[in-house]
């Protein structure tokens, strides 16, 4: 008797296209077959493990205290990776009594000599996953391990890596990424680079300071983007070098971190960087001026109010509206810009902190101010437009044709 | 006649052929590329993303026309989202119901003069609200604008941050979706103009207070067809095509763009029929012309969960409408086919979608024509057509499948066996009628197209606040 293969054969003039069908049908057998199976094993695995995991838990403080011999789950591979998990889940949560404890136990139990010799002798995923869990442990033995394999070929473990040494959080791993990738340049992409560096220089910002004069194009950005996330006062004079660099980053890295110096020359150099012709350096200008919250920066901030660029009005009408002083004279300079752009940017401000009402106040109560100018603040404040003959020039942008509702 | 009937099953096999091939290579990519971009989360933490200072801010616009009924939870819903520099603007396009009623109560909107620059075209503004519950939110109270995009372009005018994110006012967003959706842009901010997100059927899952709480796979069978749909279209179409950088249409239930950018192009076309497509293909159309290095991405993991339809009249009226869209747009931009400066999008996407996504109702309704007709002649080779039965359905039922495996191996948000099993059996099942079904639809958009009809024809919908498992 003919099979069904055979009568099917016989069916066409094309083999191509019987070969096709069986190829179809077969990969729907095999796709469905796959998710069945994955299924299963997944179901039964995570059943297993909740179990056991249940289990560990119930003896988990002799486990970490040693009283059950590490002998007795470190042999099990099964056990082993719960024990670490759990013991790494709970490390990344507690506090320092805690974490000291865990770690004491990770070094103790071998776990993290197993971690560095996987990270070293193993090759592909396992090496992968060994990289990160070694990172977790923020143990710094770990570190050179992580190191060696951030100069490995395959991208996969030079991500891999990275990401490790991220998860330690400490200088020591910041220096060795930066050594890397001023020895290597940016041969991983930025994000991950840059997530990484930024967990380990946060607490020591000033390593970064050399490789960022020293580093050249997407690297410098990069390095740019980091420095303006974890710069802090500590470093804000340090960062003076940058506010004329070419790179905006860095300028604009430059203008965030000088928001907390204090001193007379960051004050200054803030004022100039409120001048640059990229607006977002200028942005960051105006943000750190407002953060001063000196009346000092009071025409800065005006001027940032009469901006070509709309969130740089808006982050300048927020600061002279956040400034602790008193509202009523602010409100007649910005009246007297003549820029109903600017106006109408530092009403939306004062409306968003609802401090119109306050503004009312002021103005009702106020004895320095004459008059008849009171009366016209208070109508610019109650119609939000200015007295016809009063727009100044510099509405002409294009950027500021404004229609208002 | 019987030569041309001939030759008309041949081409409709070919043809056949040639579409599942190309969504084959797009599943094999879209598998590669998934696993690759699940490791690449691994490397970043998004809450660090959250905490930074250096976020760029987003604008999320939602357009909002007689949504009365599901307004409070979805606004809510977007004020919950994590991401550490947020505005929320929702625009009132013109609602005859309680929706700016609505909103007044629940979060104490008071009228503001905030700044409204008027730089793309949209129908005039009645007042702009800020709220006192949290002054992230601004309502734009306009004229009705008689388009989505007219709403769009209003919020657009309002926004003031460098990306804004247009999401539909009904659509549910997982409360990391901005982190996951910004990733892409932090790691190129200089090159990444606009991100896809993934869109997901929400029917049949529960949500609670605007969030989702379990995913459940709808009932009917016309919801879950649409669910393997999305999951084809998404995890397999879209992600292939970002790969190429050949993307073309971001989802207007769920895209970040560049505002600037989207301002430069003049925003959404009010007249046209399929907006979100449309201004995609107006940013590659502009970025390409100024010899541009950008990049359009998607990314499969922030999940918005929108509503389907759930009956045939109301999913027949959304199929007509894309299908008008897709002419609506593909026309205007045929000047950009195989022209080099337009590099693959005019070489590749563009060709792509006149032939396999316009023509697709033409091709296959015209081959079952041709195919009826020649067995009503007798002149039908039994072999071809058992032949061609077989091939094209099991072919489509690898991609079918295929997409299920992808959300399996990657996303997994169908925990349920019953899901999955209920999943994997209509990958059999939606070739037939439903397919036919559908091309019947897709020819009467492009009937309705050429007749002039633009008509916006309303869809029935639950609201989120009714969608709920069983």
């Amino acid at each position: 008797m003919e099979s069904i293969f055979e009568r099917l054969w016989k069916l066409g003039p094309s083999a191509f296209v019987l070969k096709a069908i069986v190829a179809a049908i077969v990969a729907d057998a095999l796709l469905l077959a796959f998710i069945l199976l994955r299924r299963t094993y997944r179901k039964r695995y995570f059943a297993r493990r909740d179990a056991r995991v249940f289990e560990l838990r119930q003896q988990w403080d002799a486990l970490v205290s040693g009283k059950i011999p590490y002998e007795s789950w470190r042999k099990k591979p099964f056990d082993r990776r719960i024990v670490e998990t759990m013991a790494l889940d709970a490390f990344e949560a507690s506090g320092a009594g805690e974490s000291a404890r865990l770690l004491k136990f990770l070094r103790q139990s071998g776990l993290i000599e197993k971690r560095i010799f996987e990270a070293r002798r193993q090759t592909g995923w396992r090496r992968m996953r060994s990289l990160v869990a070694l990172g977790r442990t923020r143990a710094p033995e770990g570190i050179p391990a992580l190191a060696e394999a951030l100069r490995d070929r395959d991208l996969e473990v030079r991500l891999a890596a990275l990401r490790g040494l991220g998860r330690t959080a400490c200088p020591e791993a910041g220096e060795e990424i930066l050594a890397w990738v001023g020895e290597k340049g940016l041969c991983v992409p930025a994000l991950p680079l840059q997530s990484a560096l930024i967990q380990c220089c946060v607490e020591r910002p000033q390593l970064l300071l050399p490789y960022v004069q020293h580093a050249e194009g997407p690297l410098r950005e990069v390095l740019g983007r980091v420095l303006g996330e974890v710069a802090t006062p500590s470093l804000g004079l340090d960062l003076l070098q940058f506010v004329g660099d070419d790179l905006d980053e860095l300028r604009a890295a430059a203008a965030r971190a000088m928001s907390h110096t204090k001193s007379g020359l960051a004050f200054d150099l803030l004022n100039e960087l409120a001048r640059d012709p990229i607006w977002f350096v200028r942005l960051r200008a105006i943000v750190s001026l407002g953060k001063l919250s000196e009346p000092r920066a009071i025409p800065s901030l005006l001027r940032g109010l009469m901006d070509s660029n709309r969130l740089v009005r808006l982050r300048a009408a927020e600061a002279l509206v956040e400034l602790d002083i008193r509202m009523a004279p602010i409100f007649e300079q910005v009246v007297e810009t003549g820029d109903r752009y600017g106006l109408h940017a530092y009403l939306t401000a004062l409306e968003n902190a609802n401090l119109r009402a306050k503004l009312e106040q002021e103005l009702q109560s106020s004895t320095e101010i004459r008059e008849e100018v009171r009366d016209r603040l208070q109508k610019v404040l109650r119609t939000g437009t200015l007295p016809a003959g009063e727009t100044a020039a510099s509405e002409g942008s294009p950027d500021k044709a404004a229609l208002l509702p | 006649m019987i030569r041309f009937l001939d030759i008309a099953n041949h081409t409709l096999f070919w043809y056949y052929l040639a579409s599942n091939f190309a969504y084959l290579l797009m599943l094999m990519i879209a598998l590669k590329t998934s696993a690759a971009h699940q490791r690449s989360l691994e490397s970043h933490r998004l809450s660090w993303i959250n905490d930074s200072p250096m976020a760029p801010p987003i604008a999320i616009i939602a357009p909002a026309h007689n949504e009365e009924g599901s307004i409070r939870v979805a606004v809510r819903n977007l004020l919950e989202l994590d991401y550490p520099e947020l505005e929320v603007i929702v625009v009132n396009d013109g609602s005859e119901d309680r929706t700016l009623e609505e909103m007044r109560e629940e979060f104490r909107l008071r009228l503001v003069r905030a700044v409204y620059i008027p730089e793309v075209k949209s129908a005039p503004v009645r007042g702009l609200y800020r709220s006192d519950v949290d002054t992230r939110l601004l309502v734009v109270d306009k004229e009705p604008g008689g388009s989505k995009a007219d709403a769009v372009n209003a919020g657009l005018n309002a926004a003031n941050s460098p990306y804004v994110c247009v999401v539909d006012a009904d659509s549910v967003l997982e409360r990391d979706a901005l982190l996951r959706i910004m990733v892409p842009i932090l790691e190129d901010p200089k090159r990444v103009v606009a991100v896809g997100g993934i869109i997901r059927v929400l029917n049949g899952s529960e949500i609670q207070g605007g969030t989702l709480r379990r995913v459940r796979l709808p009932r009917k069978s016309i919801e879950v067809i649409q669910v393997i749909e999305y999951l084809r279209a998404f995890l397999i179409g879209r992600e292939a095509w970002a790969q190429g950088n050949m993307l073309t249409i971001i989802s207007g239930a769920f895209g970040l763009f560049r505002t600037d950018l989207v301002r430069a192009v003049g925003g959404y076309r009010a007249s046209s029929i399929g907006e979100d497509f449309d201004l995609v293909a107006r940013m590659h159309r502009h970025l390409l012309e100024k010899r541009a290095s950008y990049q359009i991405r998607f990314v499969p993991d922030p999940m918005c969960w929108t509503e389907a339809p759930s009956d045939l009249k109301s999913l027949g009226r959304q199929r007509q409408r894309w299908q008008k869209g897709l002419l609506d747009v593909l026309w205007p931009n045929r000047d950009m086919l195989f022209r080099p400066r337009y590099g693959r999008i005019g070489s590749f996407a563009l060709p792509y979608l006149w032939i396999f996504e316009l023509f697709a109702p033409v091709f296959e309704l015209g081959g079952i024509a041709t195919i009826i007709l020649a067995a009503s002649l007798g002149v039908l080779s039994r072999e071809f057509f058992l032949q061609f039965l077989i091939f094209g359905y099991a072919f489509a039922t690898v991609i079918s499948i295929g997409s299920v495996l992808q959300e399996e191996i990657t996303y997994k948000r169908y925990n349920d066996w019953q899901d999955v099993a209920r999943l994997v059996s209509y990958c059999f099942l939606e070739h037939f009628p439903y397919r036919q079904m559908h091309m019947v639809w897709r020819l009467q958009g492009l009937w309705q197209y050429f007749r002039g009809d633009f008509a916006w024809k309303p869809l029935k919908r639950k609201g989120i606040q009714s969608v709920q498992a069983p």
